[in-house]
């Protein structure tokens, strides 16, 4: 099974914001959640360089292991989902996530945040693939669809990666050679550098 | 013409210069610099940038994305707070809170119930009035209210939720998180109330000192003599509501509204600090709910009633018995042993 994973060639990140747009109107993600951002470093300055971050899905995931209702789950392809209808809005994910991932509809006070909502990699909730209560929740099932990330589809230079590790680590190896300069795998190690966890549903959850 | 435009360039750079180079700029100019440096000499090395992008302080790094430090890329200190909150906070602090509850049911199952020596004498003394009881129960209502939730919200997932289940857990926890966020701050204005309540009677003095070392007489079942409040009380007040509860009330806040969007670091200290001192709490709590209740017969009554008996006042606040009477002769006090008996059968 492939283990899904992004990769983000700062090299030639644009900051265009086109992954941005792509996931809000893939998924009609509700204002003020932002699955995905770009963030540029040293804006205006030699050396700038944009890095598109979502959700990493990572390995030993961070949310997973702090959520006090344990919605969290990974599917065999590696992917870390949540199920919302578990999910109580506390934030301790998004304390947790070294990178910013997990968004909240509100911020009210007495810590009436709404139910989390994440990058998905596209690839929906525990509810039936493609279905409507599935879209309302999480957005499109482009993976049930035999589709990758739109994000990553849509990104116009090619900067963003989405898919197969083993095939976006190729890609990303032949560009450093060619160009002989990029080689920093941004957030790979922070995401990707413990060893897997909890890559099987947890028993009683859906899906 | 052209020199002059070009000496206003040179200025206005200098200008710019200078401006860089205040405090403000110099810490984010350096790796900036330095990028710039490595350009020349090693073009395909990128290292001062990718320095800055763990921090995430600097003035450089931006995004079009509104949110709470969404210009931040990594932050390491999630990793930390997980480690800490998950191993520290949850393993050690869940068996303290074992390990207490099994001294004191072992203490209990030693010692049993502290019983009066000598028979009551049917004589009623006021010890907490109605404002001192409504405060204390106020307090202590939603100090159990916040107990039961909070552990549920950090223990559930390991013991409830393998018991009752992902659906019935999550309610569980949603109904905890709701009473713990509108129950917090209710217990705030408690904790304010009880010290300003209860402070006169606590302030320590010499013979405290003797009740500590001989622990009040819990084991040996000797007498000590002590003011309306014992060490051990003076010990739960300063430490416990007080310190505790100051604790807990403040870092709870923080944690509490979030529509201030402070930042996750101080969110993920108020966390921990929480946490601990909630522990902390709780274990002093825990003993003080047990001798309030079935560790020393009487106690319960005396805050349910408000009054107590002079036999049981005489064997457990001698001091203050003796005051109590002294008023109750110059005629100061409210200790009419008709009233006092009949307002104790009403709360029957």
């Amino acid at each position: 099974m492939a283990r899904m994973k992004f990769l983000c060639d700062a090299e030639r990140c644009i900051e265009c914001n086109g992954c941005v747009t792509a996931c809000k109107n893939e998924h009609e993600v509700p204002w003020g959640v932002n699955r995905r951002r770009v963030v540029t470093l040293n804006d205006g300055l030699p050396g700038e360089k944009s890095i598109s971050v979502a959700c990493m899905h990572c390995s030993d995931a961070p949310c997973m292991a702090v959520c006090p209702v344990d919605c969290f789950y990974k599917t065999s392809e590696g992917v870390v989902l949540h199920d919302k209808d578990l999910c109580i809005g506390c934030g301790y994910c998004f304390y947790a996530c070294p990178f910013g991932a997990p968004q909240f509809p509100q911020d009210g006070a007495f810590g009436m945040r709404g139910k989390m909502d994440k990058c998905t990699f596209c690839a929906g909730g525990p509810e039936a693939d493609n279905s409507v209560a599935e879209f309302k929740k999480y957005g499109r099932n482009r993976l049930a669809e035999g589709k990758l990330p739109a994000c990553a589809e849509m990104c116009s230079t090619k900067a963003l990666l989405g898919g197969d590790s083993d095939v976006i680590a190729d890609i990303y190896r032949n560009r450093v050679l060619k160009r002989g300069k990029g080689s920093e795998v941004w957030g790979w190690g922070t995401a990707y550098g413990k060893p897997e966890k909890g890559a099987t549903p947890p028993a009683g959850a859906k899906s | 013409m052209q020199v002059g435009m070009r000496q206003w360039l040179c200025a206005g750079l200098a200008a710019l210069a200078l401006v860089m180079t205040s405090p403000a700029f110099s810490a984010d100019k350096t790796s900036a610099q330095e990028q710039a440096a490595s350009q020349q000499s090693q073009p395909g090395n990128n290292a001062p940038v990718w320095r800055d992008v763990r921090g995430g302080d600097n003035a450089y790094q931006t995004t079009q994305v509104r949110g709470v430090e969404s210009s931040v890329l990594v932050q390491p200190e999630g990793e930390t707070w997980r480690q800490v909150r998950n191993n520290l906070v949850t393993i050690y602090g869940g068996w303290v809170l074992v390990a207490i509850i099994a001294i004191i049911g072992g203490f209990y199952y030693w010692k049993g119930p502290m019983k009066l020596h000598e028979k009551p004498t049917g004589r009623q003394l006021l010890r907490f009035g109605s404002w001192d009881r409504m405060v204390h129960w106020g307090g202590a209502i939603s100090f159990i209210l916040l107990s039961v939730t909070g552990m549920i919200t950090l223990f559930g997932k390991h013991i409830l939720l393998p018991i009752v289940g992902y659906t019935l857990f999550s309610w569980l926890a949603t109904v905890s998180k709701y009473i713990h966020n509108f129950v917090g701050p209710v217990f705030a204005v408690c904790v304010v109330l009880m010290f300003v309540t209860f402070v006169k009677d606590n302030f320590p003095k010499a013979h405290d000192l003797k009740w500590l070392t001989k622990f009040g007489g819990l084991i040996s079942g000797e007498h000590v003599a002590s003011d309306r409040f014992n060490a051990g009380e003076k010990v739960w007040f300063w430490l416990g509501v007080t310190l505790m509860g100051l604790l807990v009330s403040v870092t709870g806040f923080i944690l509490n509204f979030p529509n201030f969007e402070q930042g996750r670091e101080l969110m993920q200290i108020a966390n921990v600090v929480h946490a601990v001192s909630s522990v902390l709490f709780l274990i002093m709590g825990l003993s003080h709910i047990y001798l309030g209740t079935v560790g020393v017969e009487g106690a319960y009554d005396a805050m349910r009633t408000g009054y107590v008996d002079e036999t049981w006042a005489k064997e457990h606040h001698e001091y203050w018995y003796r005051d109590a009477l002294a008023q109750q002769k110059s005629g100061g006090g409210a200790t009419n042993p008709a009233t006092a008996s009949a307002m104790k059968e009403g709360w029957k």
